[in-house]
């Protein structure tokens, strides 16, 4: 790999011994993919909120990283918090929580704890090339948004903010970024969670280029979560839809695709719960639940009343607008529950698994014993109208 | 014995009972359930949706396509190095950035990464079979099967 003087003084050591880690580490990141070089990047998003007891080797090197006075290089989002705040049993298994957050700010890190960065705080143009990691993140920022990531790992994220630079290869380059498999839909009933969820699992991780289907920013959003829990999908497009997708020619660079699947009806049903009624709480938000999408979903559920527990997660800041607004008086007054944490981490750590059920197909895919519904089958489970 | 040659990503030697899965693996789901925090159970899969489930992945020479999920895989195998629990070697069709981030952070800040091989023929199936005893080395990227 070439590097430039500034890259290879960091990569000696005249900056540090610990910003020489941190280079070496994106070295040799690189090399295991054949990266010609390191490039400079527009922001970074990092996935290592939790502080839970386990991570030990994390810890440690963000105790190096503060010790050797490192500062990120560029914007730098973070992902949400567990909820530590929860109860007592989250008290303990996060109780490294506060010591982190406090690691994390003197890293200059922006606190905003959102799986949807790219909704209010960290908004990549067409073409930006960045360092993320958050697999759902990853994903709409190559699909929807036409930037340029991999799916980096937690704590090479890291390492690219202190540094500002990534290797370069997969999804930054041109030929990465065309289509693989096409995807035609035989659906009556769309369902973009599951059908994420579906993808995943038969795609895995090529990229798939999907028949066009007007689905709404929230829809990718969700879809793409979905692909890249159940497979390892960075990046998609959608015919007509999609930046880098305005037909199909395009969107395979004038290739053939290596190979067709139809996703029908019957496979989107394959993973809807056989009994929703008997779910004890449902969870809303997963990825997180953006301002737009908590009105919509609050809507629903206006004039109603609930039978079941129901979490919305919101983004913190989209959970400070939300909250001044009538729709979230409605809701609380029915008894919603209305967070901010990731409800993910939060539910794994229970004594008693409650019965869950999601329309959220990354949430369904991580969480044990969770099961899936389309949003609308969630409300009517819920809601007594 | 059978050699076959692969890409050696990750250095290092490691010799063990080979493992083989066909289905890729999530590390995030594997090894981030409450007992993977319990010593000895670190790298046991927890991962519901997974042919392994309840296995214990240590000291084995674990063969699988390729990673998926959540990035927080490249901690999770972190850790598991870290803590000295991990497979002895990988050997994976399709080297993904996750796998190989894992192996190395582990070798770069706490030299104590996995040898990680990386083989895409097709053949990969067919030459080993979970309880082949299989050495691997990261260096040059042969792997034996005896």
């Amino acid at each position: 790999m070439k590097l430039d003087p500034e890259q290879e003084s960091m990569l000696n050591g005249e900056q540090g011994q610990t910003m020489s880690l941190a280079v070496r580490t994106l070295v040799e990141y690189g090399r295991a993919f054949s990266a010609q070089r390191l490039v400079p990047i527009k922001s970074a998003h990092l996935v290592g909120s939790f502080g839970a007891l386990p991570y030990r080797a994390y810890y440690r090197i963000l105790d190096q990283c503060i010790n050797a006075g490192l500062k990120v290089k560029v914007l730098t989002t973070i992902n949400p918090r567990p909820g530590h705040d929860l109860n007592l049993l989250n008290r303990i298994a996060f109780a490294r929580q506060n010591y982190l957050e406090h690691k994390i700010k003197q890293l200059g890190v922006m606190l905003n704890y959102s799986c949807v960065c790219y909704d209010q705080d960290n908004i990549p143009a067409f073409g930006d090339r960045l360092a993320w990691a958050e697999s759902s993140a990853v994903q709409f920022a190559n699909s929807v948004l036409g930037a340029r990531t991999n799916r980096n790992s937690m704590l090479i994220d890291l390492c690219s903010a202190i540094t500002g630079v990534t290797p370069e290869f997969g999804y930054l380059l041109d030929e990465n970024r065309r289509g693989k498999i096409m995807v035609k839909l035989k659906i009556k009933r769309m369902d973009p969670s599951a059908l994420g969820f579906i993808i995943g699992r038969k795609v895995v991780n090529k990229v798939p280029v999907i028949e066009h289907y007007d689905f709404s920013r929230g829809d990718l959003k969700n879809m793409g979560g979905a692909m890249a829990a159940a497979g390892a999908i960075a990046l998609f497009h959608v015919e007509g839809l999609t930046p880098e997708a305005p037909d199909m020619k395009t969107a395979f660079a004038g290739d053939s695709p290596e190979s067709t699947i139809t996703i029908t009806q019957d496979d989107l049903q394959s993973i809807q719960a056989k009994q929703p009624d008997r779910a004890e709480l449902v969870v809303f938000g997963c990825p997180h639940l953006t301002y737009q999408e908590a009105l919509d979903l609050a809507v629903q559920f206006t004039g109603k009343r609930i039978k079941k527990s129901i979490w919305f997660c919101l983004t913190p800041e989209a959970r400070v607008r939300f909250e001044k607004t009538d729709h979230y008086q409605k809701i609380r007054s029915i008894g919603i529950k209305v967070y901010s944490h990731c409800p993910l981490s939060a539910l794994t750590v229970q004594l008693r698994r409650k019965k869950v059920l999601t329309p959220s197909g990354k949430l369904f895919y991580y969480l044990k014993g969770a099961e899936y519904a389309t949003v609308r089958e969630c409300i009517d489970v819920s809601g007594v109208a | 014995m059978v050699t076959l040659i692969g890409k050696g990503i990750v250095r290092g030697r490691g010799c063990g009972p080979a493992l083989v899965t066909q289905m890729p693996i999530n590390f995030a789901a594997a090894f981030a359930g409450i007992t993977s925090i319990i010593p000895g159970k670190r790298a046991v899969m927890q991962d519901r949706h997974h042919e392994f489930f309840k296995k214990n992945l240590r000291d084995t020479v674990l063969v699988f396509p390729t990673c998926t999920g959540s990035t927080f895989s490249g901690m999770v195998l972190m850790q598991v190095m870290y803590d000295h629990e991990a497979p002895a070697a990988i050997i994976v069709q399709d080297a993904d950035s996750l796998l190989i981030s894992g192996a190395i952070l582990a070798d770069v800040w706490f030299n104590s990464g996995i040898p990680v091989v990386e083989y895409n023929l097709p053949d990969l199936f067919d030459k080993i079979h979970t309880g082949d005893t299989v050495e691997v080395s990261g260096d040059t990227g042969n792997i034996k099967i005896y």
